[in-house]
């Protein structure tokens, strides 16, 4: 027998469909040679994907770099295939409780790798799943929900996009069926853009069963506000410095007096390197939401070290950027929208009056707009701007709304409801559109969420959120003109797009998706901390069925109902209710000298 | 009878334990007593006469273990359980603890059936006994405080202090390289301690530099030992690259080059010992060199001033001095005049150790034990009737 039959046979054992699959593959993927300590190595696109010196030597280093933070319990779905050697070396030093998946996005590869070398008993403990990313995502989730990624990069690199998917299917399946309770700090700033992005992070927690602590400090806004006032530009800068400084040792405190399970900070909030240090020293996890463009904001330089994930709203430069400033974990997540906030509404005739126009702009008075917006006053249509930070553009004044003044969320909406195109220009400090036009603002979402029609700035991230179906894009303020002049000719197609828009919004791009998002990402890096906790292994009831070598814990923990999460403290404390005369076992002597530790590690004052 | 003797706090605290083991040895004859204390100490603990074994509590251990407990509580138990056991396979029958804070408390009813000291009443009783509530009243109203730290360590083991100057002696290991001369007969030999655990306690380097140019200039004979650990690496090249190089010659470095049985060695070698640090000026007292204490910030005299007679301490009357009594040490250290020739300036005092029979104290030079009948008193209201009844009548 060949050593692609037999090694087809321990896949047929496993998986007839595969194994027949296979064998109506061709291979070729890889290009076979010698490596000098004679097992073949394997070679794609003119680069080896194993060692050339040798394969099964530097496969063992891989893995065992690879397992440390592996736990019992744990499945490990590995991306890369090559010749395997990678993943029997994993089955060598992983423990027979460590379930092992291999992920197939290409048969001919593994064609390759059957018909190379002969495989021993380790092939046996490799479950294959191949397919759709999502049917490989359903089936590795079969096997547990504690997944672990362990990519294997020389050979990955061949399929990037399959494993991506798959990997995003993977997450997207554990965010749906997290239901453990965690408890999060969200600091928000002072003032400024991220503070309604605050609230709608604040709700959308809430409303996913986590408990929140809002570390708002917009209640403090006055004071910082009134030390602009202050002449001496030196005066001012020392004291909003110190004041800043003062609101990060607010933030401290609270975080203190109730120890969050992650602090997760929006951007602008008051949190100086010294106190993220201090916060990550008694190992909390500090996680940073970044909703501004990193071009036009740069405090992140300083910052980026501090936080143990950051949240970003742009990718590839903006992530390679952050990498090199020391982010060790950084992810793309977009804003979204709040369907609490944002919503369609009845008008009143009046209303539709005062609110309503064929074009309407809401937004502040940034450079561009301020050039564009006075080329689109036309007898052809009613234009209406509104919000603030216009002064001293006179040539919008014939269409600006209330002499210029800030208008809340609310007003907004009616405006958005009212108007028949709504133009979304993205901001930009210098003349027409964005050159570097790639994240997508918040104000995208607010309009489909209130199931407005809008002509938006082509932005580059825009595509993977929303088809041209969805959301009608202009790419150069010529054309706009001819956009805006359609749309309103074409109230059909306005409202199909409008509808399709909001769906998408509703299905994909809320506030509570990304939260999932957030979390599921932060529960990933840190399973045994925070992802343990989203799959409520942290319930009394979860928590006694291991307590299987030491039923002394269970009374203690029974004094908790089953789905209440419990941690050293609680168990702690109810020890010490019972009084200065109580005898104690050993077991709770234990436990309150493991709190005393745990306080002693924790406790940030 | 094997008991154990709790002191878990950092290296000043475990050698004030040492009138406490002497007096407890003395008592109990022919009662092993082992001495539980931070892992990181064992090895001076080596060094101390009157007990058996050093047990070592891994605070880092614990830390790892409190961090990882609800992800499995079972096997953090189970870790924890064989770590105890390991500890001390057998529970001691008596417990002398020596700290306040619940870590000992439990520490000491994990290992022993009887506690003595704090926890004595049970490991959730918060009341304190009579030693442990002198002791925090001093601490929290900063009062006078006329029983030493280490006498008070006696009283809380039930015993009266020693009446003499428990002493440890080094063994002769390796000093590393040119740090082997330091004790040459020729020459006056003066540590000097460049740092503290606590910032609030250091000398700036300029003003170290201000002593040792001072210290040299005032005789050819002296000689003087940087002392530090690896992280006051970088204080002790400021201290150099202020002095003259002309001096250079004259100064040691030992800053970051000793572990704790080294830097034992090296104190026994010197005549005197200077600094703010108290931990390594109870280290230099236990080896018998004489000190020269600066105390500010939160050290108090009374509190912690190193044990046995002739020591001195400078106290300050405030939190940070910005002057320090270089030229009214001078006579002393590099005189040896027995009797100070100046015992003030600017928001400085000088004090000095005595032992007696009570204990130790501090006094002005020439005023010695003028605190007897104070410190007698305390002793009268601190000890409980069992054992006023053994010890004091």
């Amino acid at each position: 027998m060949s050593v692609f039959e037999a090694n087809l046979r321990e896949i047929a054992k496993q998986s007839p469909e595969l194994a027949a699959a296979l064998r109506a593959a061709q291979g070729g993927r890889l290009e076979i040679r010698p490596a000098k300590s004679g097992y073949p190595t394997g070679f794609a696109q003119g680069r080896a994907i194993h060692s050339t010196y040798d394969p099964v030597k530097e496969s063992i280093s891989w893995a065992t770099a690879q397992i440390v933070s592996c736990r019992e319990g744990d499945v490990v779905l590995v991306f890369g295939i090559g010749l395997l050697y990678h993943v029997e070396a994993l089955c060598k030093v992983l423990p027979p409780s460590i379930r092992i998946v291999v992920a197939v996005p290409d048969l001919v590869e593994l064609h390759d790798a059957c018909a190379v070398r002969a495989w021993g008993d380790w092939a046996r403990r490799v479950t294959w799943v191949w397919g759709v990313p999502h049917s490989m995502a359903r089936r590795t989730m079969e096997l547990g929900s504690s997944v672990r990624f362990m990519t294997y990069v020389p050979a990955a690199r061949l399929h990037p996009d399959a494993h991506a998917a798959i990997e995003e299917s993977v997450r997207r399946s554990i965010a749906h069926a997290a239901g453990g309770q965690l408890r999060i700090a969200v600091v928000g700033p002072i003032y400024g853009g991220s503070l309604p992005v605050t609230r709608s992070v604040v709700t959308a927690l809430e409303s996913l069963g986590h408990h929140v602590d809002w570390i708002d400090h917009s209640a403090h806004a006055t004071s910082y506000h009134a030390l602009a006032r202050l002449e001496d530009a030196r005066h001012r800068q020392v004291m909003q410095n110190k004041f800043a400084e003062f609101l990060s040792q607010l933030t401290l405190v609270r975080i203190a007096e109730r120890p969050p399970d992650l602090v997760l900070a929006m951007a602008q909030a008051p949190m100086t390197l010294s106190v993220l240090e201090h916060v990550r020293k008694k190992h909390f996890l500090t996680a940073m939401w970044f909703v501004e463009n990193y071009r036009h904001l740069t405090y992140w330089q300083q910052m980026a070290a501090g936080f143990d994930f950051w949240f970003v709203i742009q990718k590839g430069a903006c992530l390679d950027a952050f990498r090199h400033a020391g982010a060790k974990e950084i992810h793309y997540l977009p804003v979204a929208a709040d369907l609490a906030a944002h919503k369609t509404v009845s008008l009143t005739s009046d209303e539709m009056e005062e609110f309503g126009a064929d074009v309407s702009f809401v937004g502040a008075g940034y450079a561009n707009r301020r050039e564009i917006l006075p080329q689109l006053i036309t007898p052809e249509w009613r234009l209406k701007v509104w919000g603030n930070e216009w002064d001293g553009a006179t040539a919008i004044e014939p269409v600006l709304q209330r002499g210029g003044v800030r208008i809340d969320t609310e007003t907004c909406i009616k405006v958005f409801n009212a108007t028949t195109v709504n133009l979304n220009l993205h901001s930009h400090t210098g003349k027409g559109l964005d050159p570097e036009a790639d994240f997508v603002n918040p104000r995208t979402f607010e309009l489909a969420a209130c199931g407005a029609f809008q002509l938006v700035d082509h932005r580059s991230l825009l595509g993977e959120l929303f088809t041209q179906e969805e959301m009608a894009t202009f790419q150069t303020f010529e054309e706009l003109p001819q956009r805006i002049r359609a749309a309103l000719h074409e109230a059909d197609i306005r409202r199909a797009m409008a509808r399709a828009a909001f769906d998408r919004v509703v299905r994909e791009h809320t506030y509570q998706h990304r939260m999932k998002e957030l979390l599921t990402q932060v529960g990933m890096a840190q399973p045994d901390r925070v992802g343990t906790i989203l799959k409520g292994e942290r319930e009394a009831a979860q928590l006694s069925r291991r307590c299987v070598d030491h039923q002394e814990l269970v009374p203690l923990l029974k004094n908790f109902s089953v789905t209440q999460r419990v941690e050293l403290e609680q168990v702690a404390e109810r020890i010490r209710h019972r009084g200065p005369t109580a005898t104690l076992s050993r077991e709770e002597l234990l436990v309150l000298m493991l709190d005393e530790y745990r306080a002693q590690t924790r406790d940030l004052i | 009878m094997a008991s154990l003797i709790v002191q878990l706090a950092r290296l000043g605290d475990l050698l004030q334990t040492l009138p406490a083991i002497t007096s407890l040895t003395a008592r109990y004859a022919g009662e092993r007593f082992d001495l539980l204390c931070a892992s990181t100490l064992t090895d001076i603990v080596s060094l101390f006469h009157g007990t058996a074994r050093a047990v070592p509590w891994e605070a880092d251990q614990w830390q790892q273990w409190a961090l990882g407990w609800t992800n499995s509580p079972d096997s953090t138990m189970t870790a924890a359980q064989d770590h105890i056991h390991q500890l001390a396979a057998q529970t001691y029958d008596t417990v002398y603890n020596l700290n306040q804070h619940p870590r000992a408390i439990l520490a000491a009813h994990l290992l022993g059936r009887r506690v003595v000291g704090p926890g004595s009443a049970g490991p959730l009783y918060e009341n304190l006994p009579p030693w442990g509530t002198y002791l925090r009243k001093v601490a929290r109203d900063r009062s006078a405080n006329h029983v030493h730290l280490a006498d008070a360590f006696c009283g809380l083991c039930g015993v009266m202090p020693p009446g003499r100057v428990p002493r440890i002696t080094p063994h002769a290991s390796d000093l590393p390289g040119s740090l082997e001369k330091v004790g040459d007969p020729r020459y006056h030999w003066v540590a000097v301690i460049i740092g503290a655990g606590d910032l609030a306690r250091c000398l700036p380097p300029a003003i170290w530099a201000r002593w040792i140019t001072a210290l040299l200039n005032a005789h050819t004979a002296i000689r003087v030992v940087l002392i530090g650990s690896s992280g006051e690496i970088g204080r002790s090249r400021a201290i150099q690259e202020t002095l003259s190089p002309l001096l250079w010659g004259r100064v040691w470095d030992a800053t970051g080059h000793t572990n704790l049985l080294q830097l034992a060695l090296l104190l026994s070698r010197c005549h005197w010992t200077i600094g703010s640090d108290t931990g390594s000026l109870h280290l230099a007292a236990a080896v018998g060199c004489r000190t020269l204490g600066l105390y500010f910030a939160r050290a108090r005299v009374h509190e912690t001033g190193p044990y046995g007679d002739q020591h001195r301490v400078w106290q300050s009357s405030t939190f940070a001095p910005d002057t320090w009594p270089i030229d009214e040490s001078l006579d002393f250290i590099v005189a040896q005049t027995s009797v100070p020739q100046l015992t003030e300036c600017t928001g400085w005092q000088l004090w000095e150790g005595h032992v007696d029979e009570w204990g130790m104290s501090y006094s002005r030079p020439g005023q010695s034990n003028v605190s007897v009948d104070d410190r007698m008193a305390v002793w009268k209201h601190c000890m409980s009737m069992d054992d006023r009844e053994n010890v004091l009548l």
